[in-house]
């Protein structure tokens, strides 16, 4: 009786975030289920999912998604990495000002650094090409080539992300006791052992969460490709955000853009499936908590 | 004496990063404070000796048509900042906030958790075609409520999941003294629990506050019209300036860029040590 009433109270503080979840997870997902289902007059049919096996331009898309995801995630995640370890081991005055700075890309708008890259991709004025010719190289359209704009976008992903990979590793480093060092040392270990038995096991969690929050941050991306290079040159730079948006907002087919939203939904609830299943990150992220 | 090697390798190593950091920071800037004839000029000038401010407030002219400028945002600047205020009150003393209490103190589910956890985790463009339908049924379109409506979508889950870390960390022993003293549950929530988590709604409603401000697609497809509509946002002042602007007004556009970073860097600054709590997830203890 006690429990129920318990229960009963619980529900009444939980009553906004349930109409919530009718509003804002429950009716779009039918929605999206009704629409991929149906032609524009609304009668049922597989004809989007079955234009899906043939339409090359998702297929381009979802091969650009892999290599944008790939590419970025690896590349964010050891820039991120590298630099925490960095600054961990400086000693210095000048830490707070250093993390300040690197934190800086998180606190800007993606349209402002996709802005800022376009002028630094620039060929003619850019200030990248002109460093590249001074060292020699030829000057690179990092925009404007069809096999180098997703690089370009990538970098520039990387400047932007790089920061959160080394935020939250950063802060796992600080958390571990300074007993494991001092043990270390007195048992005489090499500076290579001490990274690999000591540093790499004490910072796991926040090595997974940084992975799981930085992959999702990447799978989500739209602004940067929106800003930067409009999927172009080509189909070069379509990702699935993008040309889901084109598909609804440029062709006006909400019906098939549905479907790939469906597509795309699946995607990241498999990817965090996966991380659920076969990682610890729950616990990392305090999920089971609830249950004390 | 070894020692001391490293550490300069360090600190030159740092130094160069922090470089990276900030140089595009920086090559935005010293864009915005040229003339014309500054920027398009090679090699490129990296320090420029004679600077000016008109990239700020001068319109640039394409094909006789003014153009915006940096200080013209200034409405779109309002749009955003009373669009992004109502979202992030409304979903995190509304509805994250009890959601979190009742989570962590009562009903103790953690499939309920998971499913907060994914929401924060769905991508807008996953669910944008069904919110831009009932944003039109509803007759919302190019308006703040319109907008409002949808940012609730990302920034309620998100307090939510932020909040539950918060609750957590209060002793329970403070809840039970409160129940002897007679305090029935509401009051215990609002009169004691929810000002214990003060910090946890300050930094829910910053970071929520900065995402509502930067957001682009949502905005881009509910107040899609090409003339100014009333409630358009930054980053669509910034996607359509960049358009018409791309080969020409480099300046304006960097001057742009610069005036309408300032109030997110500001707060980011200000609110730094939530930050690390708030993007992690609760992942690192601030």
């Amino acid at each position: 009786m006690r429990m129920n009433r318990k229960y009963k109270i619980g529900l009444l503080f939980a009553l906004p975030i349930i109409i919530y979840f009718l509003i804002f997870f429950l009716y779009p997902l039918v929605s999206l289920v009704q629409n991929a289902f149906t032609n524009s007059a609304g009668t049922f049919t597989l004809a989007n999912f079955n234009y899906m096996l043939r339409d090359r331009i998702l297929k381009i898309s979802l091969e650009n998604t892999a290599y944008y995801f790939f590419g970025s995630v690896a590349l964010q995640y050891s820039v991120g990495f590298w630099v925490a370890l960095i600054l961990y081991n400086y000693t210095g005055r000048l830490t707070s000002v250093f993390r300040t700075i690197i934190l800086l890309p998180l606190m800007i708008s993606p349209v402002v650094i996709g802005l800022m890259w376009m002028l630094l991709y620039n060929v003619n004025y850019g200030s990248i090409d002109y460093l590249i010719r001074i060292i020699g190289l030829p000057p690179v359209n990092w925009l404007g080539n069809m096999s180098i704009a997703l690089i370009s976008l990538i970098i520039a992903n990387t400047w932007e992300y790089s920061p959160f990979a080394f935020l939250i590793i950063y802060a796992g480093l600080q958390m571990v006791p300074q007993q494991l060092y001092e043990a270390a040392s007195v048992d005489g270990l090499s500076r290579f052992q001490v990274f690999r038995y000591i540093t790499i096991p004490s910072i796991r969690a926040s090595m997974i969460v940084a992975f799981l929050l930085n992959s999702i941050g990447v799978l989500k991306g739209f602004d940067l490709v929106y800003v930067l290079t409009n999927g172009g040159p080509g189909y070069s730079t379509y990702i699935l955000s993008f040309y889901e948006y084109v598909v609804a907002f440029s062709y006006f087919e909400k019906n098939y853009a549905s479907a790939i939203a469906i597509l795309y939904l699946l995607i990241i609830g498999a990817f965090v499936f996966v991380m659920l299943k076969f990682t610890a990150v729950e616990e990392y992220l305090g999920l089971r908590k609830i249950k004390e | 004496m070894k020692i001391k090697i490293t550490s300069i390798i360090v600190l030159i190593i740092l130094a160069i990063v922090s470089l990276i950091y900030l140089f595009p920071i920086y090559w935005t800037l010293v864009t915005a404070l040229k003339n014309s004839l500054q920027i398009f000029t090679y090699p490129p000038i990296f320090f420029p000796t004679k600077i000016t401010l008109s990239n700020f407030y001068t319109p640039g002219n394409v094909f006789g048509a003014v153009s915006q400028t940096a200080v013209g945002s200034i409405p779109w600047m309002i749009d955003s900042t009373i669009v992004a205020i109502i979202a992030t009150l409304l979903s995190t003393i509304l509805i994250a906030a009890p959601a979190a209490y009742s989570l962590v103190r009562y009903i103790k589910s953690i499939w309920f958790g998971r499913l907060i956890l994914f929401m924060t985790m769905i991508p807008e463009a996953v669910f944008v075609v069904p919110f831009f339908l009932i944003v039109a049924k509803i007759n919302l379109l190019n308006t703040w409520w319109g907008l409002i409506i949808v940012y609730i979508s990302f920034t309620a889950p998100f307090a939510t999941w932020l909040l539950m870390g918060f609750f957590n960390d209060i002793p329970k022993s403070v809840e039970e003294a409160a129940q002897i003293d007679g305090l029935s549950p509401f009051q215990i929530f609002y009169k004691i629990s929810l000002r214990l988590v003060t910090p946890g709604i300050i930094a829910a409603l910053v970071l929520n506050f900065i995402s509502c401000w930067n957001e682009l697609l949502y905005a881009l497809v509910i107040t899609y019209s090409p003339f100014p509509s009333g409630a358009q946002t930054v980053p669509i002042f910034l996607t359509s300036f960049i358009i018409v602007e791309k080969s020409f007004a480099w300046g304006g556009l960097a001057a742009a860029g610069i005036f309408t970073m300032l109030p997110t860097i500001i707060l980011g600054i200000f609110a730094q040590k939530y930050l690390a709590r708030g993007l992690t997830m609760g992942a690192v203890k601030g």
